[in-house]
C-alpha cells in the first residue's frame, strides 16, 4: 500500500514515516502543502494523511484541489486545533476521517486500515475471500483456518491483491504501490513473489487463489465473502 | 417608569415655557387693555361732568339745573346707562337726571369743596356703574356762594362686555398660536430626531441579531457616534476572531510537540524506554488540559452584539453529515429533529463545539441509533429566543451516580468519568459560558440523554 504523509513538523513526519514503513507501507512524505499537492497528483496512492496546518498551501485547500482533480483515494486529516468547525470543514472538503493531535500511532494505523479497507469495498475488519482470510490489524493470514507464515513483502502483495479482490492488477501497478521510489524495479521479482505466495497459500494447487492474466497482470480470484 | 424620551422632555419643557410666556403676555395685554378702556371711560365721565357744569343754570329755589337744550340726550332717557345728579352740599337734591328713574342708584356722596372722586357704585339691581363726583363752589348772581356736588355715572356692563370680548379674542388667538407653535415644534422635533430614532431602531435590530452594524447615512453630528459604535462592534468581532486564531496557534504549537513526543514514545527507540507508558500518560494529560482550557478560553461566551443568530438546522446538518461519514461503518441511524425557526443566539463555533462533542459521544456509544432534537425556548419578554438541544443514543448510558461527577464544576480533569473523554466537560463549560444549563438523563432510546438549554434572553 502506498501512502502519502503531508506534515510540516519534521520529527513527527519522520517518526510516522518510520513506523509506517515498519508496518509494510510504501511511504511518500511531503513537508508542505505544495509538495503534498505534487505528490498527491503524481503518485499512485492508496491513501493520504494530511495535516491541516501546513505552510504554503493549507491542508483544507490541498484536499479540495486533489478532490477537484478527481483523486479518490481516502484522505485522513490530522489537526492540532481540534475544533469541530475545522473537522466538519475538512470532511466537507473531501477528507474521510480525522485524527486530533497528539495521537497514538496505533490509532492512526487503525484508522488508515479502516479507510483502506473501505476504499477496497470491504465492510468487515477481516478480509475473507473463499478459504483465505487476512486481518490487516494483526497481519495474520489463514487458509481454511490454518495460519500461513508470510514474509513482509509476500504479505504486502497479498494484502494489496485481496483489498482489490476481483480486479485485474498489473505488475507495474504492484511495483509502484509496493516498492519505494528508489527501489530497483524488476518485474521478475514480482513474478517470483507471486509464485511463492501461490505455493504457501495453496500447496496442493486446489483453491487457485491468484490468477495470472497474460500480459495484463494478476487477479485475486476467490469470491469475496460479504459481511456476515 | 423609566426616564422619559428626549422628545417628550423637550416638548413638555417647551410647552411649559410657552404657557408661562403666553400667560404673562396675556396678563400684560389684559392689564393694558383694561387701563386704556378705563381711562377712556374716565375721560368720557370727565367730559360729561364738564358738559353738565357748563350747562348748569340757577333755578328759582337756589339750586342748579342743566339747561334742557344743553343736556346730553342720554341723561334724559331712562335706562340709557348714563346718569347725572347735582346735589347741594346741604343735602338738597338740586337735579337728578331722568335716566336715573327706576335704577335705584344712589350717589350718596360727601365731598369737601374742590375735590373729585371716582367710585364704583351699584344700581338697585346690583349691576355696577362707574361714578365721578366733583364738588364745586358756585357763586350765585346774588353773590352767595354755595357748594354743589356734581355726579355723573356710566353703566359698566358694556365695558365688561367689551373686556370679555377682548379677552375671548385674546385667549382664542393666543391659544391657536400656542397650538400651532407646539404642533410645529413637535413636527420639527420628529424631523430632527429621526436619525436618533433610526439609531434606536438599528440598535434594536443589532441586539436581535438582524443587523451587524449601524447604517452610514447619518447627519454629520451623529456620524461620530455611529462610526465609533460600528468600529467598536467590528473590533469586538475581530478581537474574538484574532483571539481565537491566537488560541488556535497556541493549541497548534502545544500539540505538535506533544504529537512528536507521543510518536517518538511509540517508535522503535521509544518503546525500549522503561517509562514510555508513564510518559505517554503524561502526554495524554497535557493534551487534555490544553484541549479543555483552550476550548474554554475560545468560547465567545454568549451573544456578541452584531452577530446574527445562527440557523440551527444549517449549523447541525454538516455536523451530522461529517459524523456519519466518519462513523460510516457503524451504520448509525442519526435523526435530526429541528423545530422550525430554531435559532441559536450566540456564536456558531460555540454551537458547533457543543453539538459536535455531544454527537461524537453519542455516536461513540450508540448501538445504532442517535437522535438530536433542537427546540425553541420562547419568552414573550425576551428579545431573542432560547434553544434546547437534546442528544440521545441507545448506548449504555451514564450511570446515575456518575452523572453528578460529570457535571461537577469543581471536578478535576483527571478525575473525570472514564470513557466520556473531556467532551462533556467542554460542553458543560461552553453551555455555562453561554448562559445555558446541562442535564443528564436516560433516553427513551435506552442510552444517555444530554440536554442543553440556552434560555431566551
Amino acid at each position: 500500500m502506498r501512502v502519502l504523509i503531508v506534515e510540516d513538523e519534521k520529527p513527527l513526519r519522520d517518526s510516522i514515516v518510520e513506523q509506517l514503513q515498519q508496518h509494510g507501507f510504501n511511504v511518500d512524505a511531503a513537508a508542505d502543502g505544495e509538495e503534498g499537492l505534487y505528490c498527491g497528483r503524481e503518485y499512485a496512492l492508496d491513501l493520504a494523511i494530511v495535516d491541516l496546518g501546513l505552510p504554503k498551501l493549507n491542508g483544507m485547500e490541498l484536499i479540495k484541489k486533489l478532490r477537484a482533480e478527481g483523486k479518490s483515494y481516502p484522505v485522513l486529516i490530522l489537526t492540532a486545533r481540534d475544533k469541530w468547525q475545522d473537522k466538519v470543514e475538512g470532511l466537507q472538503a473531501g477528507a474521510d476521517d480525522y485524527l486530533a493531535k497528539p495521537f497514538h500511532f496505533e490509532e492512526l494505523l487503525a484508522r488508515m486500515q479502516a479507510l483502506l479497507r473501505r476504499s477496497g469495498g470491504w465492510a468487515q475488519p477481516v478480509l475473507r475471500c473463499g478459504a483465505v482470510a487476512l486481518d490487516p490489524r494483526t497481519q495474520e493470514v489463514t487458509v481454511n483456518g490454518r495460519r500461513v507464515d508470510l514474509t513482509s513483502f509476500e504479505y504486502r502483495i497479498l494484502e494489496y491483491l485481496i483489498h482489490r479482490a476481483g480486479e485485474v492488477i498489473s505488475k507495474g501497478e504492484l511495483t509502484e504501490r509496493l516498492y519505494a521510489q528508489d527501489f530497483d524495479r524488476d518485474s521478475n521479482t514480482i513474478e517470483v513473489f507471486i509464485g511463492r505466495l501461490r505455493r504457501k497459500l495453496d500447496p496442493d494447487d486446489s483453491i487457485k487463489p491468484i490468477e495470472t492474466l497474460r500480459g495484463r497482470g494478476y487477479r485475486f480470484a476467490l469470491q469475496r465473502e460479504s459481511a456476515a | 417608569m423609566g426616564p422619559r424620551s428626549l422628545s417628550t422632555r423637550l416638548l413638555a419643557s417647551v410647552s411649559i415655557l410657552l404657557i408661562v410666556f403666553f400667560g404673562i403676555t396675556i396678563a400684560a395685554l389684559d392689564f393694558a387693555f383694561r387701563r386704556v378702556t378705563e381711562q377712556a371711560m374716565h375721560d368720557r365721565l370727565e367730559a360729561q361732568m364738564l358738559a353738565l357744569i357748563s350747562a348748569s343754570e340757577e333755578d328759582s329755589s337756589g339750586g342748579l339745573q342743566p339747561a334742557p337744550e344743553k343736556t346730553e340726550e342720554r341723561l334724559k332717557n331712562p335706562g340709557s346707562g348714563l346718569y347725572g345728579e347735582i346735589l347741594r352740599s346741604d343735602g338738597y337734591p338740586s337735579w337728578r337726571s331722568n335716566s336715573l328713574t327706576g335704577t335705584g342708584l344712589d350717589f350718596a356722596v360727601q365731598l369737601p369743596s374742590g375735590q373729585r372722586q371716582y367710585r364704583q357704585l351699584h344700581r338697585g339691581d346690583g349691576s355696577p356703574v362707574r361714578a365721578l363726583s366733583r364738588s364745586i363752589a358756585w357763586e350765585f348772581d346774588n353773590g352767595v356762594t354755595r357748594t354743589f356736588i356734581y355726579s355723573v355715572a356710566e353703566d359698566l356692563e358694556p365695558y365688561y362686555a367689551q373686556l370679555n370680548r377682548f379677552r375671548g379674542q385674546l385667549f382664542g388667538w393666543f391659544g391657536l398660536l400656542m397650538l400651532l407653535l407646539i404642533g410645529s415644534l413637535a413636527f420639527l422635533l420628529r424631523r430632527l430626531l429621526t436619525p436618533l430614532r433610526r439609531i434606536e431602531h438599528e440598535i434594536e435590530e443589532i441586539e436581535a441579531g438582524r443587523m451587524t452594524e449601524l447604517g452610514t447615512e447619518y447627519p454629520r453630528e451623529l456620524l461620530g457616534v455611529t462610526t465609533n459604535l460600528n468600529t467598536l462592534l467590528r473590533s469586538e468581532r475581530e478581537r474574538l476572531a484574532r483571539y481565537r486564531n491566537t488560541l488556535g496557534n497556541l493549541a497548534h504549537s502545544f500539540k505538535t510537540p506533544l504529537a512528536v513526543m507521543r510518536n517518538l514514545l511509540g517508535g522503535s527507540n521509544g518503546r525500549e524506554l522503561a517509562v514510555a507508558k508513564q510518559l505517554d500518560e503524561q502526554v495524554g494529560r497535557m493534551d487534555d488540559i490544553v484541549k479543555y482550557q483552550l476550548k474554554r478560553a475560545a468560547a465567545s461566551g454568549g451573544t456578541g452584539l452584531g452577530t446574527a443568530p445562527i440557523d440551527v438546522r444549517t449549523a447541525l446538518e454538516p455536523l451530522r453529515a461529517a459524523l456519519l461519514k466518519v462513523y460510516v461503518e457503524r451504520n448509525i441511524d442519526c435523526e435530526l429533529v429541528v423545530a422550525p425557526l430554531c435559532l441559536f443566539s450566540g456564536d456558531r463555533e460555540d454551537l458547533t463545539e457543543v453539538a459536535g462533542n455531544l454527537l461524537d459521544n453519542a455516536f461513540k456509544w450508540s448501538r445504532g441509533k442517535v437522535r438530536l432534537t433542537a427546540e425553541r425556548l420562547t419568552d414573550p419578554t425576551a428579545r431573542r429566543d432560547g434553544l434546547r438541544l437534546i442528544v440521545e443514543d441507545d448506548g449504555p448510558g451514564i450511570p446515575v451516580d456518575e452523572r453528578a461527577r460529570v457535571l461537577d464544576r469543581g471536578a478535576r480533569l483527571d478525575e473525570r468519568v472514564s470513557g466520556q473523554g473531556i467532551g462533556l466537560s467542554v460542553v458543560r463549560e461552553l453551555a455555562q459560558l453561554n448562559g445555558g444549563t446541562i442535564r443528564i438523563d436516560e433516553s427513551p432510546l435506552g442510552g444517555a440523554l444530554i440536554e442543553i438549554s440556552f434560555p431566551a434572553t
